[in-house]
């Protein structure tokens, strides 16, 4: 394989950095490296952006993007960066939207009727602090308690459950500039853990969604022999529905797609760990299966091949769940899901190995000017 | 950093808190008091807080926090809890996670389950260590057998540091029977609706501290006491009476002991809450308004009548 200038010089840093020691993978990432990356996923955790409100979570994605960059947004919302020109065309996508709920309803005493936006266990939001986004601003609340909370012998709530925004009318609620279509979360919050690890929900996908940015940033461009384009997408956790509308403008033009997204890893001890054993800090992974996508075994063997060649770290699995690279299959192109390890999904309490991400940033750079 | 060092970091914050003491309200006071963890039994580290916040009370033999107003007679007590039921390391695997032992009386069914995919902390000897409870991944149960439908458990809790061995949890200062308890964050919403873990008793505390912090003229004796382990034997209280008493009328704030504690040593009765919603969850509701009132009651009904 033929390697070029930018690539020749970080294969010799990787080879300083990697692979001095027999340490787990990701255990050598310079820790500078870490802390940035660190800081600007803080940046994109703390901003809001349920399923179709994920404006916010874009404007932070915009503003970090590189001088050159000529960004687009789509009808859906998504945003659009593209590099190099020519055959093959290849495409990396991460989605910004991170699970939720949305108002319904608001009722006579003032509280609010939601729907889950997304997959994921309600009761982990029962009884907890809530904000309701609105046009303007955020306005804080609870998701209440079911009634009988002090005596249920139910795990999750029956019925499911309201946020209250303190008002005890329709009208005061209405007065706040809550209305039907606002989404609802929890207050996040990123925090570090022992080392490289890190808390906090809606890694998925602020995670992939700051490796591909942070590729992006350090991308070379005179290394680019071909186009390589990067979308953050709209409305994955409720269908793929940004990334259908990309797959379908696209059509047959790319030769590659690579979801840029979690990969929920069993490497915890409340999962069974038949499949998606995948510790943390050894690296990101290539998911060669999930529920909705297969990758020919030609493909996988490519990828690890070149990861291997630039003493990338790189771990292989099947894990469950879909990505935004599925839309793509329709038109026949092949798909190469990448992620890091990630524990406890779609909870607010996932967890990752900031180090995994370091990496998972140059495989994402490595691939757009070899691959 | 030795227990010392962190009790003199832990002051020197509250002594460079944004509000000056003395121009501390009730409500500014309650969210402090609800953003401390003091679980039953292990309520030193909230002691200490609550030491730096009153100047002149002291640690009594049983851990509590007393501040005394006049002198003579009669003696009066007032009396907030200052402990909740929480949990203890009760084992630390190979791979570096943490189970727990709850320590305090019984709670509801789901009082557990606020653990369950949630953020805690470790009181270790060294630090405060954020940790998170384990919760299966939800992509990984689709299509398998899920979760059970009971209410989570204590038993069920796996704490996660961020590490992946019992050396990594040693070298972290952190031991067995360390209490842990849910990250504390004060959350305001509505009007005047102040939402945390025991809320009420947090704010009943408050209503406390601020009539200590006013010195009020009062007639004879007033004992302002902090107890711990009411949730456990309430030997905290016992240990108050049996120093400070015997008292000619106590005054509960948000504490209800059993009858069977309340001997003739505590003199005439009366109780006092700051009412709340949604008891005994993470989002246990205030109303900051009820805060001031019983500060204003507790401040009227002790201060010298002319």
């Amino acid at each position: 394989m033929t390697l070029k200038c930018g690539a020749v010089i970080r294969s010799l840093v990787s080879m300083v950095v990697l692979f001095t020691t027999t340490l787990p993978a990701s255990a050598q990432v310079d820790s500078s490296r870490v802390e940035a990356v660190a800081g600007l996923l803080e940046e994109l955790i703390e901003t809001y952006g349920v399923s179709g409100d994920e404006q916010r979570v874009r404007a932070v994605v915009e503003r970090h993007l590189p001088a050159w960059a000529k960004p687009r947004v789509d009808e859906s919302g998504n945003l659009w960066v593209r590099a190099g020109q020519g055959d093959p065309v290849v495409v990396f996508i991460a989605h910004m939207d991170e699970v939720g709920f949305q108002v319904t309803e608001l009722l006579d005493d003032g509280s609010l009727q939601i729907r889950q936006r997304g997959g994921f266990y309600p009761h982990l939001w029962e009884a907890t602090p809530a904000f309701v986004h609105t046009a303007e601003t955020r306005v804080p609340g609870i998701f209440m308690p079911r009634d009988e909370h002090q005596v249920t012998p139910t795990r999750r709530p029956p019925t499911g459950f309201r946020v209250s925004v303190g008002m005890s009318s329709r009208a005061a609620t209405e007065a706040l500039g809550v209305r039907i279509g606002n989404t609802v979360t929890n207050p996040k919050e990123f925090v570090r853990l022992a080392g490289t690890r890190a808390t906090a929900r809606s890694f998925d996908d602020r995670a992939g969604s700051t490796a591909q940015l942070v590729a992006l940033q350090s991308l070379d461009l005179n290394a680019l022999d071909h186009e390589v384009i990067f979308i953050w997408s709209t409305e994955e956790e409720v269908g793929l529905v940004g990334a259908t509308a990309v797959a379908d403008e696209l059509g047959f033009t790319p030769a590659r797609v690579h979801a840029v997204d979690t990969f929920v890893s069993s490497a915890a001890p409340v999962d069974r760990q038949n499949f998606a054993f995948t510790p943390l800090g050894q690296g990101p992974v290539a998911r060669g299966l999930d529920s909705s996508s297969v990758t020919p075994r030609a493909i996988i063997d490519g990828l690890l091949e070149l990861a291997d060649g630039h003493n990338l770290p790189l771990q292989l699995g099947a894990t469950n769940g879909g990505t935004d690279g599925t839309g793509f299959r329709d038109w026949g192109i092949p798909h190469m899901p990448i992620g890091w390890p990630l524990r406890y999904s779609h909870s607010p309490i996932e967890l990752i190995d900031l180090r995994d991400l370091v990496v998972l940033s140059d495989l994402i750079q490595l691939i757009a000017e070899e691959w | 950093m030795s227990y010392q060092l962190l009790r003199s970091a832990l002051i020197a914050t509250l002594l460079s808190a944004p509000y000056p003491l003395a121009a501390q309200t009730a409500v500014t006071l309650s969210e402090q008091f609800i953003e401390m963890t003091a679980v039953t039994g292990y309520e030193q580290t909230a002691a200490e807080q609550l030491l730096a916040m009153l100047p002149g009370t002291t640690l009594d033999r049983a851990g509590n926090v007393v501040g005394v107003l006049g002198t003579g007679t009669p003696v009066r007590l007032l009396v907030c809890p200052l402990d909740e039921v929480g949990y203890v390391v009760g084992r630390i695997t190979d791979d570096g996670y943490l189970r727990l032992r709850r320590v305090g009386v019984g709670k509801p069914n789901l009082f557990d389950q606020g653990l369950e995919g949630h953020r805690v902390t470790v009181w270790g000897a060294a630090k405060p260590t954020p940790g998170v409870v384990s919760i299966p991944s939800t992509h990984l149960g689709r299509g398998r057998s899920s979760i059970p439908d009971r209410p989570f458990d204590v038993d069920d809790a796996y704490v996660d540091i961020g590490v992946d061995s019992a050396k990594e949890v040693q070298q972290l200062g952190i031991r067995l029977l360390d209490a842990v308890a849910l990250a504390k964050r004060p959350h305001r919403y509505g009007k005047n609706l102040l939402a945390g873990p025991e809320a009420g008793r947090r704010a009943g505390c408050a209503a406390l501290a601020r009539t200590y912090l006013d010195q009020p003229d009062v007639d004879g004796t007033v004992v302002i006491a902090f107890v711990v382990e009411s949730q456990l034997r309430h030997a905290g209280l016992r240990v108050v009476s049996r120093q400070l008493g015997p008292f000619a009328s106590t005054w509960f704030i948000n504490y209800d002991p059993p009858e069977r504690i309340i001997d003739e040593g505590f003199g005439a009765i009366k109780h006092s809450d700051v009412p709340v919603q949604f008891s005994e969850t993470a989002v246990e509701t205030i109303n900051l308004e009820e805060v001031e009132t019983l500060t204003t009651q507790i401040s009227t009904g002790i201060k010298k009548h002319p």
